[in-house]
């Protein structure tokens, strides 16, 4: 915070560079507790065994199939979520009395866990892959809608009396005011609901299975004790969570490239 | 007067609503995993007994506000700590990503060893989710903080703790204050999750274990539970926004009123 | 709730096409597929238990029934049951006690094949009640101790309380906690739990640390059946030729598994990811091509004294 805001680039200040510097020594502390036998390296292999056998699933063609379909779930469910989060957040945030009127409802639905809804979402549906969908949106709508309706009403009180003066109509403000103010709101709320959606996606294909994905072959991995590939497995679904980070980086990168927060680190 | 009335209709306008079409939608339903909504009110009053507020929803309340006060407060240190230095930001941002993306129910052999199968586990586990969203925001707060407020802070050599309470804290409190409430209800949920790990008691405990013994609306009954906690959480939590917020509030209303 | 299904309302029709798309998973239902087989899904765990099933798919027995298979594996039971009762699956696999107490509940369902037992063998099962510490030698000692069950109030804590009330001691006194299997191992190592109720393939690798067997199902009855095969009353009514058809590819099924153990030792190395070596070394269930009416009774009755089932459950109605 001391140094100054202008972006001093030197080579150690690569942002990359440091996120793998950041993975890199995590990876080495699991290498080295288990090891020093600090945890039973029986239960939680060190890192080369888990790397070992993730290399080991590369070689496997079903491995893939399942990394596309856990994907495939998984940017469905969010892309839904994030859309109906969007849309119904500004159309709630904009109106004062749908707010109010909708707000016990939301603080209701959103703590009902999903193992919960499971029988539920399996009796719905006749494809197991419609039933995972359904955890996985509700699941990932939530954090989406609870941002943007933050984000709708922190506008700032000079910029919104700036764009009555100047009689900005209804769309103009919606664009050029609500919608600017949101979007940090709203980017937080991807990167939240991502998480989310990877992690319920994981979970319902574990539990409801018949999608073939990455978390059915935990549950495989885990009742075969093949301990390695268990963390193998659950290693890509934490790079999946990297990967999406970064490509809601980017995104914000180019979509918020005027905010403080983005404008600090990137100077234009 | 008649606006309170109004305010009040409007508050329970939906809800109302909402169980009448329930109540007739699932008359007579015959789906074994749907009951009607009146079998579901039956059972109510005899499943969520005194007895078993004391044995089963105390304790798991104890844990929540527990695992959520640790989230909160370890969510906006971490987080001023990360947004406000850049570097270290780099350097952690990917790893937290990694171990966001973890579904909790995977770590259940990790947690047994570390922390055994008693309450320190199930905290640890309101904690491992709840504290995501207090984190996110909060750096996300404290990086968007105004570049000119910075700038004077910096003219009248305002720094130390002063400055993290009185530019800091404050500047990203409306985003902190977002974080919080979204963890109030993962909590719940996380509540539940940590609940079928090794448990005897507990709300998501007694919720599941209506489910394996395919008592259908004694498990709906106790989702009702879940909801309605949600509900008054968060209206205690708007009490204390409020108290916390206040000056952003009242910056925000005046600017409503000024209309 | 309503908005729950609202959510589901625009998920399926927002998904409607895309889903289809894709293809992979559209064409559930029981519809005859084009070469006439029944197009038939069955819920099962990815255990040891199932392995005939897979045996019976591999060597054509379904085939021969005009019964086209497709297994898909689940964690545990929970998804199962209400996907049979839905119709997402046409037949599930599930363990005994929880399909008791579904049928008091009136749970629209019913078993329709045997899914396997223990053996004969109360030393020599495939599943095991074990113990770390010496001082503890029978299920008496584990008054005032913790066991750790795979669910509560099911078939293994009623088990073990059956064990231990044979032995003379006091079951309420036996405290339960519920921790998967594959979690089990690592349980009593750190010493959070007592003792363990495991089976195959973690009974032999946990024996292989040295611990110590002092129960199983085999010792509760010897045959016991733990599992069955079900299916929806729905689909008993609408399509009784084909869960007869399925009955019987199954009984072949399961008489095949029993004759060949070597051959069901290397069929789970298909479907699971046991090591062909630790296939080898494991016991197996014993595949009863029939259910076993006098061990289910005991089960039933078991669950009755435990207070799980009000009244004994209606066995020759539930199994055939």
């Amino acid at each position: 915070m001391t140094t100054p805001r202008v972006a001093r680039r030197r080579a150690g200040d690569n942002p990359a560079l440091l996120g793998l510097v950041g993975i890199l020594a995590f990876a080495a502390l699991l290498e080295v507790l288990p090891r020093a036998g600090v945890l039973p390296a029986e239960y939680l292999p060190p890192t080369s065994r888990i790397v070992s056998a993730l290399l080991d699933e590369f070689g496997r063609g079903s491995f893939w199939q399942a990394v596309g379909g856990t994907i495939t779930t998984w940017l469905l469910g969010l892309v839904i979520a994030v859309v109906a989060g969007i849309v119904l957040g500004i159309v709630i945030g904009s109106v004062p009395a749908l707010r109010l009127a909708t707000a016990s409802t939301v603080e209701f639905l959103r703590p009902i866990p999903s193992v919960a809804l499971l029988p539920l979402a399996v009796v719905l549906f006749s494809a197991p892959i419609r039933s995972i969908l359904l955890l996985v949106v509700y699941a990932s709508f939530w954090p989406v809608l609870i941002q943007v309706l933050h984000g709708v009403t922190d506008i700032d009180p000079v910029a919104r009396e700036t764009a009555l003066s100047y009689r900005l109509d209804r769309w103009r403000r919606a664009r050029y005011l609500v919608w600017p103010t949101t979007l940090p709101y709203v980017m937080t709320g991807i990167r939240l609901a991502a998480s989310v959606a990877l992690v319920l996606t994981i979970t319902g294909e574990l539990l409801i299975g018949g999608t073939k994905g990455i978390g059915e072959r935990i549950a495989v991995a885990q009742s075969s004790i093949t301990v390695p590939s268990m963390y193998a497995l659950i290693v890509v679904s934490g790079l999946i969570g990297v990967l999406a980070n970064v490509a809601t980086r980017r995104a914000e990168r180019l979509v918020l490239a005027w905010h403080p927060a983005v404008r600090r680190e990137f100077p234009l | 007067m008649s606006r309170a009335l109004g305010r009040a209709g409007l508050l329970l306008g939906l809800p109302v609503i909402l169980l009448v079409t329930w109540w007739f939608a699932s008359a007579g339903s015959k789906s074994f995993y749907q009951p009607p909504l009146e079998t579901i009110i039956k059972v109510f009053p005899a499943t969520w007994t005194a007895a078993r507020f004391r044995s089963d929803v105390l304790p798991s309340l104890g844990r929540l506000f527990l695992g959520y006060g640790l989230a909160v407060l370890l969510g906006i240190v971490l987080g001023v700590l990360i947004g406000a230095h850049r570097r270290l930001r780099a350097l952690v941002e990917p790893l937290l990503e990694f171990l966001r993306a973890i579904p909790p129910p995977v770590l259940v052999p990790i947690l047994i060893l570390v922390a055994g199968l008693g309450d320190p586990t199930k905290v640890l586990v309101i904690v491992s989710g709840g504290i995501w969203p207090v984190l996110l925001n909060t750096v996300e707060g404290v990086r968007g903080v105004d570049q000119v407020l910075a700038d004077t802070c910096r003219t009248y050599r305002i720094c130390g703790w002063l400055r993290m309470r009185t530019f800091i804290l404050r500047a990203a409190s409306p985003q902190i204050v977002v974080g919080a409430r979204q963890a109030l209800s993962i909590s719940i949920i996380m509540m539940v999750i940590g609940e079928l790990l090794g448990a005897t008691n507990g709300l998501g405990y007694t919720v599941v274990q209506f489910q394996r013994g395919f008592e259908i609306p004694e498990m709906w009954s106790g989702v009702f539970v879940l909801g309605l906690l949600g509900v008054l959480l968060s209206l205690a939590f708007t009490l204390v926004e409020r108290r916390v917020l206040s000056w952003y509030h009242g910056v925000r209303a005046a600017e409503r009123s000024g209309r | 709730m309503l908005r729950t299904r609202f959510i589901a309302l625009l998920a399926v029709t927002a998904l409607a096409a895309t889903t289809s798309a894709c293809g992979s998973d559209d064409s559930s239902d029981a519809a005859p597929a084009t070469g006439g087989a029944d197009k038939v899904k069955v819920g099962v765990i990815p255990i040891v238990d199932v392995a005939p099933i897979y045996l019976g798919k591999a060597k054509g027995f379904f085939t021969k029934q005009n019964v086209d298979l497709s297994l898909e594996q689940a964690q545990g039971g929970a998804a199962i049951v209400p996907a049979v009762v839905s119709g997402q699956y046409q037949f599930g696999f599930s363990n005994v006690v929880s399909l008791m107490i579904g049928q008091s509940k009136n749970v629209p369902i019913k078993a329709v094949a045997n899914g396997n037992n223990a053996t004969a063998d109360a030393a020599k099962d495939f599943s095991g009640l074990l113990v770390k510490d010496s001082a503890i030698t029978r299920p008496k000692d584990l008054e005032g101790k913790t066991v750790a069950s795979n669910t509560l109030k099911n078939i293994v804590d009623t088990s073990v309380k059956d064990l231990v009330r044979k032995d003379g001691g006091d079951p309420s006194k036996v405290k339960f906690v519920e921790i998967a299997f594959p979690d089990m191992a690592a349980a009593l190592d750190a010493n959070r739990v007592q003792a363990i109720f495991v089976v195959e393939p973690f009974l032999t690798s946990a024996k292989a640390k040295g611990w110590k067997q002092i129960g199983s199902f085999a010792a509760v009855s010897p045959s016991l059946q733990v599992a069955a095969y079900f299916t929806s009353q729905q689909l008993l009514g609408e399509k009784a030729d084909l869960v007869k058809r399925f009955s019987a590819a199954m009984k072949e099924s399961l008489a095949y598994a029993d004759a060949h153990p070597d051959e069901v030792r290397q069929i789970v190395t298909t479907y699971t990811t046991i090591k062909a070596e630790a296939a080898a070394a494991m016991t197996l269930p014993k595949f009863a091509p029939d259910m076993d009416k006098t061990s289910l009774d005991t089960m039933s009755n078991l669950l009755v004294q435990e207070g799980l089932l009000a009244a004994p459950a209606d066995t020759a109605k539930l199994f055939q």
